[in-house]
């Protein structure tokens, strides 16, 4: 598998940590006043899997991702990425380092064009700096074009090419979340966090959005973590499930072992498994 | 035209004065001034989505610092220009480092205050600034003034300006750096905004935290967007300083920064072009409203004076009415920017 791989991706992908795990996720605490939103989460992400972040609403799904992402500053634990710690650092430098998150509300630069999301997030350009942009401006514009071309590749993958110059606003909600996940892949992660990317998107475009994650797991090695309610989603596209109740993780597994699991259906007691639930209580 | 009929028309405007060198001179050095000052809260509030509302505090730190450098140091005025823009960019920095992690509203509050505290520091540190006596001239040297220099200049400017204009107006030379100054500022303003640099700018603006995730340090940015207002801000204090020649605490009130927010909002946000025919219609429209002449009384001077500030909110409210978007600004982002 490797062999068919090149460049970038290939050097990403050999960059897992020296237990095997892209994401390792030890004794997580993240509490709001008296509630403890996460509490002693544990778990870990293999590389290139397809892992699914499950479990009843309030479980602490979407808090976990913001602690583990930066955006929240957890109360204790510890979060290896790429074998080093990552605890507190900020978003922006876990995004650097190939961790890269989507949010649950899309989250769509809405007055700028398509192609400017894209190329925004593509990661080493010398033209944010104002010294470059006065003394190597060359440079500059040599990056630009790079960008350019590899933000017009992947939005024809997400067949998003004729758009490319509309407001980002303009979009429907299931393009922009395709838009979201090109623009992610822009950052060139190793590893993505998306928070519920099928929520709110018809059944043809969620179909479409599954496929192009088995396709860059399998052509790009990128690790995928993601939180979803849809069951027959996580059980026939994900590699791992691990779930999730008050703040705890209480199982892992494979799809088959976690839809048997005792703990796991007494979790959900009340809502079928086999169901999708939207909303989220908490979460945010 | 009768003595009666006179009498009868209730208002009456004298275009005269319209056609006066020296009102359109007036008008420009203003509008030119404000045009700096606002290009500085287009890159904050019309790009990167931080609403600053202290430019005045910024106007006041360049202002000041260059008249202390010259009069109490004793430096060139020369040196004390580039040392005053370091020194307004510094405190700009100082000022965004803690406040720009607050939320949006909470930082233009906190921008305010800001601006109100250099303003109240300048009155009461007689010592460094005069207080309200105000600063122009060195105490122990009465003939070394701040704005010597520029005086200087001006003169060898006007000097050359003679060949093509038998009388030139005082403030022509002014005119013509402060609009330079716009000028470049532009040029300058435009390319960084097209640069990837202005697009994380953008971002910023419409979803820090979508940037953050992205890898970008935000923070960072908005702390150079800051520096370069509070760079801008200290332009348009020096010009100030020029054009009245001598400064006092009450140059820096708080209304000066929402005349530059009102050239802002009536040029559009997020657009260039719009600042300057903004600065320009906004200043013509304060200062030609003082020709309006009533019959006194009732219409006393300062009643006039007020009437000139309602008629020129009444066309703000007009335009906000009828193209929210300003002049120049682009009606689509602003409803997508919701």
């Amino acid at each position: 598998m490797a062999s068919e791989r090149t460049g970038k991706e290939a050097d990403s992908s050999q960059q897992t940590s020296r237990n095997g795990a892209v994401l390792q996720i030890e004794e997580l605490f993240k509490h709001f006043g008296g509630i403890r939103a996460v509490n002693g989460a544990t778990f870990r992400v293999a590389p290139k899997t397809i892992t699914a972040l499950i479990g009843p609403n309030g479980a602490g799904k979407t808090t976990l991702f913001n602690v583990v992402t930066g955006f929240y500053r957890g109360d204790r634990g510890s979060v290896a990425f790429d074998g080093d710690q990552v605890f507190g650092q900020p978003p922006y430098e876990l995004a650097r380092r190939g961790m890269v998150r989507t949010f649950q509300i899309t989250k769509a630069l809405a007055a700028m064009p398509v192609i400017d999301n894209m190329m925004l997030a593509a990661p080493e350009q010398p033209g944010e700096r104002f010294r470059n942009l006065l003394l190597r401006p060359g440079a500059v514009r040599a990056r630009e074009r790079e960008v350019r071309q590899q933000a017009m590749e992947l939005l024809e993958v997400f067949n998003l090419t004729e758009l490319a110059d509309d407001y980002a606003g303009t979009l429907s909600g299931g393009q922009r979340k395709l838009l979201e996940l090109a623009r992610a892949l822009m950052a060139e992660p190793k590893l993505l966090l998306l928070d519920e990317p099928m929520a709110g998107i018809n059944p043809t475009l969620g179909a479409r959005l599954l496929d192009h994650m088995e396709r860059l797991r399998r052509e790009r090695g990128v690790t995928f973590l993601f939180i979803e309610h849809d069951m027959e989603v996580v059980m026939n596209h994900s590699d791992r499930v691990v779930v999730m109740a008050e703040g705890r993780v209480i199982a892992e597994g494979e799809p088959h072992e976690v839809r048997n699991d005792r703990r796991v259906i007494d979790a959900y007691l009340g809502e079928t498994v086999i169901d999708t639930v939207h909303g989220e209580r908490l979460s945010q | 035209m009768s003595p009666e009929f006179g009498e009868l028309v209730p208002l009456a405007l004298t275009f005269e004065s319209l056609t006066d060198v020296d009102f359109w001179i007036s008008v420009g050095v203003l509008a030119g001034i404000y045009a700096i000052v606002a290009l500085g809260l287009q890159v904050n509030t019309g790009f990167t989505g931080i609403v600053n509302f202290g430019a005045a505090g910024f106007m006041a730190i360049g202002a000041y610092s260059m008249a202390i450098l010259v009069l109490e140091v004793g430096l060139s005025f020369w040196v004390s220009l580039p040392l005053a823009m370091l020194i307004t960019m510094l405190f700009g920095a100082i000022v965004g480092l803690p406040s720009l992690r607050l939320r949006a509203d909470y930082f233009a509050i906190a921008t305010i205050a800001m601006a109100e505290m250099v303003r109240l520091f300048a009155q009461n540190a007689r010592g460094l600034t005069g207080g309200n006596q105000g600063i122009f001239c060195a105490d122990d040297d009465p003939s070394n003034c701040y704005a010597n220099s520029w005086r200087d200049v001006s003169d060898s400017i006007n000097g050359v300006v003679e060949n093509f204009w038998s009388d030139p107006a005082t403030l022509f030379p002014l005119l013509l750096v402060i609009w330079a100054t716009v000028g470049i500022a532009t040029v300058a303003l435009i390319y960084l905004q097209k640069s990837p640099w202005g697009r994380v700018l953008r971002a910023i603006r419409e979803d820090e935290d979508a940037a953050r995730a992205l890898g970008k340090n935000t923070l960072l940015f908005k702390l150079q967007s800051l520096a370069i207002a509070a760079l801008l801000g200290a332009f348009g204090g020096f010009f100030l300083a020029l054009n009245l020649a001598t400064l006092h605490p009450i140059d820096f009130e708080p209304l000066i920064t929402f005349f530059a927010f009102s050239v802002l909002v009536l040029g559009g946000l997020a657009n260039y072009k719009g600042v300057f025919v903004g600065a320009i219609l906004f200043w013509f429209v304060i200062e030609a409203t003082r020709f309006i002449e009533l019959p006194d009384p009732p219409f006393t001077e300062t009643r006039i004076a007020a009437l000139r500030l309602a008629i020129t909110g009444l066309l703000l409210i007009g335009l906000m009415a009828f193209r929210p978007q300003g002049l120049f600004g682009k009606r689509q982002e602003m409803v997508l920017g919701e």
